[in-house]
């Protein structure tokens, strides 16, 4: 089955979805939408950069916050403006924290990313007056291309006009980070990925291309955080813990990593196989555990590495 | 004045007692195993709850109250044999791997003892409630402080005492620290890795099991202190640099002391003053004070 | 003269890797740099390649100084090279490999959202490198999957993708059979003369190869420039031939007519 087909047969399922699915399994959707377009950010990181972030919870809090604060402080509600707002937001906190972990490789980046994700934690946590501490901050429902549909109850308006929404998000965010994978660009990173020695011999800056990826994936994730926040109707500082970031990192593994679509297959299976647990024992940390445990011994490659032939994470074209 | 100034600071260094032996642990497995535990953490919870029921057991068997050091400790140690079902079950297959994936793997692990813990234990709070102050108050440079405070000090810093030992007299010792120093080396040389690895990694989780078990009478076992411990350990080892056992004892003191400051004066900075630093020493000198080259 | 280093010298703490030397390479030469381990070639290579500043003296390329500026900025120049050790791309394919040298050369890197693939002139100039290299048949095959002498081949071919003005080749035939080497040679010579090169350096042992090709021989003892002079002159010289080629080795007849340029 060729690959365009596989895809062209999820998106329409996508579509049909809220025709067919529960309310109550539609709304599991919507996380999963927003992880889809954070784990495509992270996996540029991760599967074209080869930097693995322990801090990329901080983009999700900075995006998902920023929804909550322009709805409580300056009453925007407009899903566009929260977006646009999260997505330079999330460049800018990329821009500044990148320029300063970039330098550093595996385990040292691993730390001062995990670093500065606490950093923002303990900030989130502890200036409660601004931030709602541990309780967090509401996130109001946002208006979708400028339409108020307050009036609706919210499970119509999540399962309906906001499942779409989501959607389409997910289907442009998806669309542009592919483009950026084939992209000269793209090449780039990997040359770093592979060699970074070769890659500077070829005039290939491994600092200023690895900054580029993690500004790219800081939006994002931001972008995905926006999205997060008003099917929960509530953002709080547990966003942004280290633990939530090395779920993401479990999620791009589990779906596995050395595919385009892999790390959103591992958001789907993560929030369908979480709600599944849970619902017959609250213990699921100690079953995701095994699963991730089972993963990184045995197959590393995650689901599309057992589903799919091994391949090189770009599909070029080949004879 | 003084008074309360040798209150923080005593605060503190009890504190920073507890870390180093969370934060010596996982130096011990970084420097041999190059793997950095971010289980450990979860390690010292471990020892924290079995700690808490041994006394309780104890208790109710009959032991005298006095008494209920002995179990504590003993329990705390006896429970570090956890790290070696976990070294011969799950890290040895990982040891040839990309370090991202040791690192996931000791993630799994954070996971699975965080469930398992709430399983064996519930969600309520647990303590050895009274006995902490069984062994009376004491008067330091005009502070009051529960003797226990002192007796942990005290064994703690006898343990740092103990380690350093072993690590330069023994032979034990020589072949570890051969072994974190040049791993193929001491293969060529005949040391048998695998023995070596399950014996470090042990005494690794022993000594953040003992952490936990220790601290118990001062706080409550809750759920939450594993994977909050890490990111203090990961400080001390930061600060102190990656693998050194110097580092370890240097670093919790320094984090301990700066902690309890940081509350008595602005509560909400506490952490976020450690991590600031921690972001200055990875930018600034990434090994830290005592650590090796960097990565 | 396009190359031109002047009192180099590099201190490693107390140890003196070089100690003075001096080198110019002008258009149309073929200069080869021998020497036994330890007389500083590496260090020499990683000085006139901006890996590394020197303790004293001069790099000037095109009359410009560029002492420790970095790889980055070399091959931004005109100043590209191959190395010792073979260096690939495990996951890209031979394609991809010189595609890379030709985004970069044409600064194309920060494109983030056009197609590499519709991008007719990276894919044109990558596979012309490819083709000039032998190696278009293996267009789509994983770098890892390689032979050992290809290996070698597409790590000079990549250096060559940037269209450099002059070339620097460490050791290009070490680890290939005796008769792959002059098959490397020949393509490396063939394709420098089709693109236009300004000249190449290399650092070689095999003495063949060093008398078949060089204009110019600079023999390095020590950190110091022992002598430096045509293949005719080192032939004749009785220190070169004793400290760095060794006695008992029969030197190859006078050098061939194929030149660069």
């Amino acid at each position: 089955m060729s690959g365009r087909l596989i895809l062209g047969l999820a998106l329409a399922g996508l579509l049909v979805l809220p025709f067919v699915l529960s309310p109550y399994r539609l709304i599991l959707m919507l996380p999963f939408m927003a992880y889809g377009v954070i784990l495509l950010g992270l996996n540029l990181l991760f599967a074209y950069a080869g930097l693995v972030s322990f801090g990329h919870a901080l983009f999700v809090g900075v995006g998902a916050y920023t929804g909550a604060f322009l709805g409580a402080h300056a009453g925007i509600r407009s899903i566009e403006v929260v977006v646009l707002v999260a997505a330079i937001l999330g460049a800018v906190v990329a821009a500044l924290v990148g320029l300063l972990c970039v330098r550093y490789v595996k385990i040292y980046f691993g730390m001062l990313t995990l670093a500065f994700g606490m950093v923002f934690y303990t900030f989130v946590l502890k200036f409660y007056r601004i931030t709602g501490g541990d309780e967090g901050m509401p996130v109001p429902r946002p208006l979708l291309l400028g339409l108020d549909l307050d009036a609706m109850p919210k499970t119509d308006y999540l399962i309906g006009p906001y499942y779409y929404y989501c959607l389409g998000v997910l289907v442009v965010a998806a669309a542009v980070m592919w483009r950026i994978v084939h992209s000269p660009f793209g090449l780039c990173l990997r040359t770093i990925r592979d060699n970074p020695t070769k890659a500077e011999a070829l005039g290939v800056s491994v600092t200023r291309y690895r900054w580029y990826a993690f500004v790219i994936s800081g939006v994002f994730g931001a972008v995905g955080g926006a999205l997060l926040g008003p099917p929960i109707g509530n953002v709080d500082p547990t966003l942004v813990y280290w633990t939530h970031s090395g779920s993401l990192v479990f999620m791009a593994l589990l779906g596995g990593f050395a595919h385009f679509f892999g790390p959103v297959l591992g958001a789907f299976v993560f929030i369908f196989l979480q709600d599944a647990v849970m619902s017959v024992v609250p213990y699921w940390r100690l079953v995701f555990g095994a699963i991730l445990a089972a993963i990184v011994i045995f197959a590393p490659g995650g689901l599309m590495g057992l589903f799919a032939r091994r391949r090189a994470p770009v599909e070029v074209a080949r004879p | 004045m003084t008074a309360n100034l040798v209150n923080v600071l005593m605060s503190g260094v009890f504190h920073a007692a507890i870390l180093f032996l969370v934060s010596a642990g996982l130096q011990l497995v970084f420097g041999v195993q190059k793997i950095f535990n971010l289980a450990c953490g979860s390690f010292y919870a471990l020892g924290a709850y079995v700690g808490v029921s041994a006394v309780s057991a104890f208790v109710s068997a009959g032991g005298a109250p006095v008494l209920f050091i002995l179990p504590l400790a003993v329990a705390g140690l006896a429970v570090g044999a956890v790290g070696l079902v976990v070294e011969r079950g799950l890290l040895r297959f990982v040891y040839d791997r990309d370090e991202t994936f040791q690192l996931l793997l000791t993630f799994a692990l954070v996971l699975m003892m965080e469930d398992a813990i709430r399983l064996t234990w519930g969600t309520a709070p647990q303590s050895t409630s009274g006995y902490y102050l069984l062994y009376g108050q004491a008067r330091v440079l005009g502070a009051v402080m529960p003797v226990y405070n002192l007796i942990v000090i005290a064994a703690s810093v006898l343990i740092a005492a103990g380690l350093g030992l072993m690590l330069t007299r023994t032979a034990f010792g020589r072949i570890i620290r051969a072994a974190a120093d040049n791993r193929e080396m001491a293969e060529a040389l005949g040391v048998d890795m695998r023995g070596i690895y399950a014996r470090v990694f042990t005494l690794g989780t022993a000594l953040g099991t003992l952490g936990g078990a220790l601290v118990i009478p001062a706080t409550a076992a809750m759920s939450e202190m594993g994977i909050e411990l890490i990111v203090e350990a990961f400080a001390v080892v930061v600060i102190g640099g990656l693998g050194s056992m110097r580092g370890a004892l240097v670093g919790a003191l320094v984090v301990g002391v700066l902690r309890a400051v940081a509350i008595s004066v602005y509560p909400e900075i506490e952490m976020l003053l450690i991590y600031l630093i921690v972001i200055a020493v990875l930018l600034l000198r990434p090994r830290g004070l005592f650590g090796g080259a960097a990565a | 003269m396009i190359l031109e280093a002047r009192d180099l010298r590099k201190l490693y703490g107390d140890f003196c890797a070089l100690d003075g030397v001096s080198l110019t390479v002008g258009t149309g030469e073929f200069v080869s740099i021998i020497g036994p381990n330890g007389a500083g070639k590496s260090t020499l290579i990683n000085l006139l390649t901006g890996v590394l500043r020197p303790t004293a003296g001069t790099v000037r390329f095109n009359d410009r100084d560029v002492a420790g500026i970095g790889p980055v900025a070399l091959t931004r120049l005109g100043l590209a090279r191959s190395f010792q050790l073979v260096q690939i791309f495990p996951d890209l394919t031979v394609l991809e490999t010189l595609q890379a040298p030709v985004v970069s050369r044409l600064g194309r890197g920060t494109r983030f959202f056009r197609s590499l693939a519709a991008d007719r002139e990276v894919q044109a100039d990558a596979l012309e490198v490819a083709e000039l290299f032998g190696l278009a048949d293996k267009r789509h095959v994983p770098a890892r999957q390689l032979p050992q002498g290809d290996k070698k081949l597409l790590d000079v071919a990549s250096a060559f993708a940037l269209r450099p003005e002059i070339i620097l080749l460490d050791e290009p035939t070490s680890g290939v059979s005796t008769a792959e080497k002059s098959a490397i040679m020949e393509i490396l010579v063939t394709a420098s003369r089709r693109m236009g090169l300004k000249a190449i350096i290399q650092v070689e042992h095999d003495m063949d190869i060093v008398f078949g090709y060089s204009d110019r021989i600079v023999a390095l003892h020590q950190g110091k420039v022992l002598a430096d002079a045509t293949p005719a002159t080192i032939r004749a010289d009785a220190r070169v031939v004793d400290m760095v080629i060794g006695r008992t080795h029969h030197l190859p007849s006078p050098p061939q007519a194929e030149r660069t340029g």
